[in-house]
């Protein structure tokens, strides 16, 4: 991710580079926070886990300059970085095992940041998945919402890799017109 | 470099690995055609992540800070801590916090975690040439005090505001001995800076 966008726009101050607006980034941080960890606790099961992987991708961010304006909306930008730093903690199978154990035992949930979801947002989101074709959705929900990894799905699946990996792009970009369609 | 293909959806899905996101990285920030490819993909997974089950609420987080290499840790730290209670939403709170994160930002600064009693999680930080000290405690009694100490002096600095994580920013600290907590004339929490 340093390499993103290192030696591009840097703005030296005080002889410190610095990345992006430092206000603006922490009102990103307290508007986006709770959703960030609502997308790691639910692959880690762990709030402590949860609350490092938030700090570790946002500082990295932050520090790194490997985010710019023209590389899209902050949030879903955040989002894939947190899924993504959260799902390399979860590489290891003892770790993978501890987040069974977690899930297991599932302790009564309670709503923490209630803003942290939108239950309107993931209604439009469900009837957008219902909208996709069957072979494509079973991939997404398999990777996505069962944190599996593409060989995992593959394997589960009796499919080859290369199907799995183009219907999963299919799908996804399908979801996509289906989404930004129904705002229409 | 190719054009990602199906690596765009796969990458944003966070199914690609470390070394190929380098790549693709690195690649969206020449090409305008994967890059768009890329936020549309990252546009439709976070509408996935949206639903998502809650968080449960917190049980006092024990080891909130991560590692602290630089001053954006300390930042992101503060915040969530300070942000960590649901209530929290006193704007004048905001505000002071602000001015704090703002101090903190800029300057140079060590953090000790305070010996504490349990149920108590504190920790300190301050900048190393004395101009503030940031104290940050969960599960203090109401209307406990924070109390420097340096040599045979000490100074009571301030009572902690209320709240889930209980804050206290001090100007001008100089360069205390120790930092303690103090409620009801017993000490819940002391440490010691180095600078």
């Amino acid at each position: 991710m340093a390499r993103a966008y290192a030696g591009t726009k840097l703005i030296a101050v005080e002889g410190r580079p610095m990345a992006l607006d430092e206000a603006a980034f922490e009102n990103a941080y307290r508007a986006h926070a709770a959703r960030l960890r609502a997308v790691a606790f639910d692959i880690l099961r762990d709030r402590d886990g949860a609350e490092d992987v938030v700090h570790g991708a946002l500082i990295r961010v932050w520090s790194t300059g490997a985010y710019r304006p023209e590389r899209g909306p902050l949030l879903p930008y955040l989002i894939a970085c947190v899924r993504r730093e959260a799902l390399d903690g979860l590489r290891g199978s003892k770790r993978r095992h501890l987040r069974e154990v977690r899930a297991g035992m599932d302790a009564p949930r309670t709503v923490d940041e209630t803003a942290a979801l939108d239950p309107i947002e993931a209604r439009r989101v469900a009837r957008a998945l219902d909208c996709i074709p069957d072979v494509q959705r079973d991939v997404i929900v398999r990777a996505y919402y069962g944190y599996r990894t593409l060989a995992e799905v593959a394997q589960d699946t009796n499919l080859p890799l290369g199907t799995v990996k183009s219907r999963l792009s299919a799908g996804l970009r399908r979801l996509h017109t289906e989404l930004t369609e129904g705002l229409r | 470099m190719n054009h990602l293909d199906d690596d765009a959806e796969l990458y944003a899905l966070g199914l690609t690995d470390r070394d190929r996101n380098a790549e693709i990285e690195a690649h969206i920030t020449d090409c305008a055609d994967c890059r768009a490819r890329v936020i549309a993909a990252e546009a439709a997974a976070a509408a996935l992540a949206a639903t998502l089950p809650p968080v449960p609420t917190a049980a006092r987080r024990q080891t909130w800070w991560p590692a602290l290499a630089t001053a954006a840790a300390v930042v992101f730290a503060a915040t969530a801590a300070v942000q960590g209670s649901a209530s929290y939403t006193a704007r004048a709170e905001l505000e002071r916090t602000d001015v704090a994160l703002t101090a903190i930002a800029s300057s140079h600064f060590g953090h000790t975690t305070l010996t504490s009693e349990p149920g108590v999680v504190a920790k300190a930080l301050y900048a190393r040439d004395g101009a503030w000290c940031y104290v940050v405690v969960t599960g203090a009694p109401r209307g406990a005090h924070v109390v420097l100490r340096r040599g045979a002096a000490t100074r009571d600095a301030g009572t902690l505001d209320a709240g889930g994580a209980a804050t206290l920013f001090v100007r001008a600290p100089g360069h205390p001995d120790e930092i303690s907590i103090i409620a009801d004339n017993h000490v819940v929490a002391h440490g010691a800076p180095v600078y």
